[in-house]
């Protein structure tokens, strides 16, 4: 059983009067710990996909299965359910809350979940991302790639079986972003399956499979060759 | 989310922005410590008036003489001429057999000095059932007894004041007042009256200050203290000839007031229209008296008291009113602010009714946090304006219980729509709003 099994997905924006199509019916699976980038030009249709995939949208025609169940035909709350237990969110422009320590930002989803709270989970995801030192720290008082560790820290509290990180290096110096594809690249030889997007071939090239979109299709699915492995440089 | 959870993200952000929680939740504050405030100083009124009009007794009827003016003035002096009687208070008696007492009082200018200095006291001639109908106690000695005006006696019982006025802390039974060159043995002193600080009704007046004396030594030596009806010139001196010529019998000597003593409150009624009747004929219709009901009074205060209640709803209900508009004003504003939060927290897993929850709570921790300050404020100002102006006032628990739970029922009804609003987010514009 695959983790994600998208048939013919379709989305139809209404402006107005107009509808404009974004996603013209797409097919493809995603197997339970692959790493999976998924590129395309402003327009391709890829911000669709990930939202309709991140159970944040709804398809307007199509099949979207995501860990056994069908995801297309949820109510609201089941898909906040969705999001809260089996996928993790990372942003390219972090998504902290300003007036939350680190701790706090990185335990949030659980505050959502049903699950008992669980301080020591937060630590450890916190400490896996290789920030053990920094627990009450505000996301104003650390770096743009602290915060980004904040956020994977978040995404994986609830353990889900899949990360999403959308443009997850954008907003982040080269070197910077080398180091948080590490981490995602630990992530997925740890088992966890990795879904990004990005518009940049280098970061691509850290996943060992790259979906390119093109006017709401999928254009081409192929597997990387050679998967680049991220080396963060040590920190003097 | 926890509730407790909730409330603390609540706090927080309430405490990140002290300046606009505080301004938000002046509205509250106001409206609440006006409430408790004035209902406070209602109660105060209330109570005050209760307790003077208990004073009077609500089992008795006074019949007092009410001084008149204009044409109406000649007309009295025509028909009835001697406003309030004696005669009235014997037909009252003879015709109210089922009054316990009928007691009547003249109120007297008399000239009292201790030494050469005037001494503000009151005489005022009466029989021996005022104390009773009064409602007084004595504090030593004995009140004025039958035999006492059967044998014009030259006798007197102090009143409180009047005793301090003329003896200070001496014991005064045995002792003598000078009242128009004739002198009065003191038989007798009244407990002090708590008469109040300010007076609610104007047929009250300090008794504490009052020196008794029988009342037909009264007639024979003292003139009745109030202005009689005033005619005009011409025929008050006709009036004066007539009245000079005249003897005055006893029957016609004034008197200033009538208390009727009943068995219960409930005889009050009857009983003082079957009183109007008589001296409607007497008087000839001419109201040279007024007839007081405390009972009635107890009741119009009472009906006051609950108009004045619900013109403070009224008021609290707007500034309240007010206050939550402010607060809905400031959480649509932090709505938008926090669209990006509310983004963040839809896209983790938050469904919309964590996100109603949560907008709820802030605006009831700002309505209740607000509730609180006002009920202390409220509480403070009752006793300050008890302390500075002198007034009674009375904090209600009941005042504080509702206007707190109105208050949070502001936050419930005003934080409903920018929480909804919230809510109603959605998730992508929000994660893409900057």
């Amino acid at each position: 059983m695959a983790l994600i099994e998208v048939q013919d997905l379709k989305k139809t924006y209404k402006i107005g009067t107009v509808e404009v199509p974004a996603l013209n019916g797409v097919t493809f699976k995603v197997e339970y710990g692959e790493f999976v980038a998924i590129m395309g030009p402003s327009g391709s249709g890829k911000s669709t996909l990930m939202n309709l995939i991140g159970c944040l949208d709804r398809p307007t025609g199509g099949k979207f299965i995501l860990d056994g169940s069908d995801a297309s035909k949820l109510t609201d709350a089941a898909r906040a359910e969705v999001r809260n237990r089996k996928i993790g969110f990372v942003f390219q422009s972090f998504n902290l809350l300003p007036k939350m320590s680190a701790f706090k930002n990185a335990m949030l989803p659980m505050m959502y979940s049903s699950q008992r709270r669980d301080p020591k989970r937060v630590r450890e995801a916190l400490e896996s991302v290789g920030l053990g030192h920094r627990f009450h720290h505000t996301p104003m008082q650390l770096s743009g790639g602290e915060q980004q560790r904040v956020a994977v820290a978040r995404a994986l509290v609830n353990d889900p079986p899949v990360i999403f990180g959308d443009e997850p290096t954008g907003n982040l110096d080269s070197a910077t972003g080398v180091e948080i594809m590490a981490i995602f690249q630990r992530l997925n030889n740890e088992g966890k399956t990795v879904i990004i997007v990005t518009h940049e071939p280098d970061i691509a090239q850290h996943a060992k499979r790259i979906l390119r979109f093109r006017d709401g299709l999928l254009e081409s699915d192929e597997q990387v060759e050679e998967q680049l492995i991220a080396v963060p440089r040590p920190r003097e | 989310m926890g509730i407790l959870d909730a409330i603390q993200t609540g706090l927080t952000e309430l405490l990140s922005h002290k300046m606009r929680s505080m301004l938000t939740m002046l509205g509250v504050i106001f409206g609440v410590a006006a409430v408790i405030a004035m209902v406070s100083i209602g109660e105060g009124a209330k109570q005050e008036a209760l307790d003077q009009i208990k004073q009077m007794g609500i089992d008795v009827i006074h019949i007092r003489r009410a001084s008149i003016t204009g044409e109406l003035a000649n007309r009295a002096e025509e028909r009835s001429p001697f406003g309030l009687k004696a005669s009235d208070a014997r037909i009252i008696d003879e015709v109210c057999t089922f009054a316990q007492m009928v007691v009547p009082t003249r109120e007297v200018f008399a000239d009292v000095k201790v030494g050469e200095k005037p001494v503000s006291v009151k005489i005022v001639g009466t029989t021996s059932g005022y104390l009773s109908v009064s409602k007084s106690e004595l504090q030593s000695g004995r009140f004025l007894r039958d035999k006492d005006i059967h044998d014009h006696l030259s006798v007197c019982v102090l009143g409180a004041a009047a005793k301090r006025e003329l003896f200070g802390f001496d014991d005064p039974i045995g002792k003598m007042v000078k009242a128009n060159n004739r002198l009065f043995r003191v038989v007798g002193l009244i407990k002090p009256k708590e008469i109040g600080s300010a007076k609610a009704f104007s047929t009250m007046r300090d008794l504490n200050s009052d020196i008794y004396i029988p009342i037909n030594v009264s007639e024979t030596d003292f003139k009745i203290a109030s202005q009689q009806a005033v005619p005009s010139d011409v025929i008050m001196l006709q009036r004066i000839a007539q009245k000079l010529m005249s003897k005055q019998s006893p029957e016609n000597s004034s008197l200033s007031e009538v208390i009727v003593q009943l068995d219960s409150e409930e005889a009050t009624g009857p009983a003082a229209s079957i009183i109007r009747s008589i001296l409607n004929r007497t008087h000839r219709g001419i109201r040279d008296y007024e007839i007081i009901i405390p009972a009635e009074l107890l009741k119009q205060s009472q009906a006051t008291q609950r108009i004045f209640n619900i013109v403070m709803a009224a008021i609290a209900g707007i500034s309240l009113l007010v206050g939550g508009i402010g607060i809905m004003n400031i959480m649509l504003a932090t709505v938008t602010q926090r669209t990006r939060e509310i983004g963040v927290r839809r896209c983790i897993g938050a469904t919309r009714w964590d996100i109603v929850r949560q907008f709820m709570l802030e605006a009831l921790v700002i309505t209740c946090m607000g509730g609180l300050i006002g009920i202390v404020a409220g509480v403070g100002g009752a006793k300050l304006i008890s302390d500075f102006a002198g007034w009674r006032t009375m904090v209600s628990m009941q005042a504080i219980i509702v206007s707190f739970g109105v208050s949070a029922l502001v936050g419930v009804v005003f934080g409903m729509y920018p929480a909804v609003r919230a809510a109603m987010v959605d998730p992508i514009e929000a994660l893409r709003y900057a």
